[in-house]
């Protein structure tokens, strides 16, 4: 039974370490491009989500490597992201796949329930085998968010534009490899170490923005147009709250780590939204709140309809103590150009705020200089 | 005596007899806006982004019409009204969003419905309105009594009698239960805000009877029939409000009717995947003929009435052929 799972960033890694590691062959659909977007928009309702037509397009390209089973987030929530099994199966069988459509809705029952798919998948494997790979799956995704953390502070402020970036992409693939322990952890090692060593400006004093919005499209740079790396070009740290760790961590074992974090933007967010909407809304909401002082700005990432982001957007004008947002609409007509344009626009609206912040606060006489730029 | 506002639009379709009676009983005065109109419909939309749904900027309409008229707002945030199926987004979020976009908002009574957590649930014994409004009504109990009961009987007039919902609201003569002599039967699917909302849907009801058409609606079939034709499509219900388009669709495509129309509005998230299964069910072969038609706010009358007398045309050659 060969399974596969549709791309959210790097997500594949950990299910691939996992299932491998009890023996179950993953079938890891190609790198999500514009023939999956294609794909995806042919099959798909007109007006759904642009999560739900990637998903469907890698879930096409995987049926045709002949994966077998496919696994689809499920189970009841407010948006559509748990209604995608439904309709992705009816599509996908109308075009004539035959497959087994497995949900999350397993998650419910967190951790057993995956690992009581892996059982079931690959013939009895034994639970303790299958622990010990789900946990080094686990450890995979940490060690590659915490490299992602210092490639956003290494891109900011590297000379040689790209360097990062390309050292990001040769440790995931090492730790994509990493066969053990401690093979992963000398790699994390490595390349935390050759990041640290990148020749870096240390004059400036780089722009700090926060990117939020709907979790698929954040974790995943086709959608969002590598909208990270573009900042980094910019000279602009990135900073974001959502890591796929924390996602795995919160559907596999409830209440783990990086829920204080939800709280305390959830807390910032009441006296504008008091409930969770579904989706990321409410953090939508939250984050430019909670964040003031912290950070200088924050791009909001929404796909097209989304309806919890579509709450948060009407929110926000109304929010008065705010860091600056910048909303960038994702869907299958979005351009590169355009979205480059803004980013510019943005980042130069955010210098200038924070000169005339160092102005004002600065002893009269002295201008002080906010380095790039 | 206290106002109470309550918009019409989205939910007002399904629970107005029963708002309405429970806050009347109280001692208040119930203040309704006036049917959705160009002016309501644009009023809405030019304090929302451009991408919401219809119904929601309609609904943002029907709220600025009641700004001065009220004291308060009654905007419940429905997240359930049975386990583990929950709402649109947009439902949950409604008593923020309005309070965000309009503006001289008055103060809005949000209470929370959410069955799935258990603790409320749409009887109004339990909305615990005394938290808004002091010195705490006394009556109460009594009211939320009366008011489920009128509840219970604009369900079954819909279900039992064939009164529509626009008709039971408004007062009008029940037209539907007397037609007969047409020569076929066509189903009109879609959320009740949509369908009922003779403005943003150009009086369809209407249209197709004038057309020749008998009419049957999704309460017409009872919560049971549109219940399995959720089970017949899609398995367990997940969305509220799947009934109406997935249940009523799953129903109505296999039932003793010649054709079926479904209503969905641009730009609503559930819509858009639910109509999709709908729109596969209706590919077996023995359904009944689909036609979709998806609404926003330019939908001109002309366009739908051509699409609908298109549908019809091809309807009623099936039907005479079947009748043959
Ligand atoms: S959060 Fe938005 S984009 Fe994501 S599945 Fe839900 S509606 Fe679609
Ligand atoms: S169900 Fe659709 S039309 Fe209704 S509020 Fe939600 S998005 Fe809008």
């Amino acid at each position: 039974m060969r399974i596969t799972i549709p791309h959210i960033g790097n997500m594949y890694i950990a299910f691939r370490s996992m299932f491998n590691g009890v023996g179950v062959e993953m079938v890891v659909p190609p790198p999500t491009s514009k023939k999956t977007l294609s794909l995806g928009v042919k099959y798909s309702p007109e007006f759904v989500c642009l999560p739900f037509k990637l998903t469907l397009g890698n879930f096409i390209e995987a049926l045709d490597m002949g994966a077998e089973v496919l696994i689809q987030a499920g189970g009841p929530g407010l948006c559509r992201y748990g209604y995608y099994a439904r309709d992705q199966e009816k599509i996908l069988k109308d075009l004539g796949y035959s497959f087994e459509m497995v949900t999350t809705e397993l998650f419910e029952s967190k951790i057993v329930g995956v690992a009581n798919l892996a059982k079931r998948l690959s013939n009895n494997a034994p639970f303790t085998r299958i622990a010990s790979a789900m946990r080094f799956g686990m450890a995979k995704i940490a060690a590659m968010d915490d490299i992602e953390r210092t490639v956003h502070q290494v891109r900011a402020r590297e000379l040689q534009k790209g360097t990062a970036t390309r050292l990001y992409r040769e440790a995931v693939q090492a730790i994509d490899d990493a066969q053990d322990g401690r093979t992963l952890k000398s790699v994390t090692k490595d390349y935390t170490g050759r990041l640290r060593a990148v020749p870096m400006n240390t004059e400036i004093e780089p722009l700090i923005v926060g990117i939020m919005g709907e979790f698929f499209i954040v974790l995943d740079p086709f959608s969002n147009m590598d909208v990270e790396i573009e900042l980094g070009k910019l000279g602009v740290e990135v900073r974001r709250s959502a890591y796929v760790s924390h996602w795995l961590k919160f559907s596999l074992f409830l209440n783990a780590f990086g829920i204080s974090e939800k709280d305390r933007i959830h807390q910032a967010a009441q006296p504008y939204l008091k409930r969770d909407v579904g989706g990321d809304g409410w953090e939508s909401i939250g984050e430019p709140i909670l964040h003031r002082g912290e950070y200088d700005g924050m791009v909001h990432l929404a796909p097209f309809t989304c309806m919890p982001e579509i709450i948060a957007q009407n929110i926000m004008p109304t929010i008065k103590d705010r860091l600056p947002v910048l909303t960038i609409t994702c869907d299958e007509q979005m351009g590169r150009s355009g979205m480059l344009t803004r980013l510019e626009a943005f980042v130069d609206l955010l210098w200038k705020k924070r000169t005339s912040r160092q102005m004002e606060r600065a002893p009269e006489g002295r201008v002080f200089s906010v380095g790039l730029k | 005596m206290l106002r109470i506002g309550i918009p019409r639009g989205l939910l007002y379709y399904q629970y107005y007899p029963l708002w309405s009676t429970f806050f009347q009983e109280m001692g208040m005065e119930v203040v309704t806006s006036n049917p959705t109109s160009k002016a309501i419909m644009a009023a809405g939309s030019a304090r929302m982004v451009a991408e919401t749904c219809l119904p929601v900027k309609v609904y943002c309409g029907h709220v600025i019409e009641l700004v001065g008229k009220c004291d308060y707002l009654f905007i419940p945030a429905i997240r359930s009204i049975q386990k583990n199926v929950y709402n649109c987004s947009k439902f949950l979020g409604l008593p923020d969003l309005i309070k965000a976009v309009v503006p001289k908002c008055p103060p809005i009574i949000d209470v929370d419905i959410d069955v799935s957590k258990g603790k409320v649930s749409l009887h109004p014994s339990s909305y615990e309105i005394g938290r808004w409004i002091k010195p705490r009504p006394k009556r109460e109990k009594e009211a939320a009594k009366l008011a489920w009961e009128s509840h219970l009987a604009y369900i079954k007039a819909m279900e039992s009698e064939m009164v529509s919902p626009l008709e039971y609201l408004s007062g009008q003569k029940p037209s539907l239960a007397s037609q007969g002599n047409e020569h076929f039967t066509v189903a009109l699917i879609g959320h009740p805000y949509n369908i009922y909302d003779e403005f943003i849907t150009h009086r369809i009801i209407h249209r197709l009877n004038t057309l020749g058409a008998r009419v049957v609606l999704p309460e017409m079939a009872g919560r049971d029939l549109l219940a399995a034709g959720v089970v017949k499509v899609v398995g367990r219900p997940y969305w509220t409000y799947e009934d109406e388009i997935v249940g009523a669709g799953g129903h109505y495509l296999d039932a003793d009717v010649d054709g079926v129309v479904a209503i969905v509005s641009f730009g609503c998230g559930p819509d858009s995947t639910m109509i999709d299964v709908v729109q596969r069910y209706a590919r077996r072969p023995g359904a009944r003929p689909l036609l979709t038609l998806t609404i926003d706010e330019h939908t001109g009358e002309a366009g739908m009435v051509t699409r609908l007398e298109a549908f019809l045309d091809m309807v009623a050659r099936k039907a005479r052929r079947r009748s043959a």
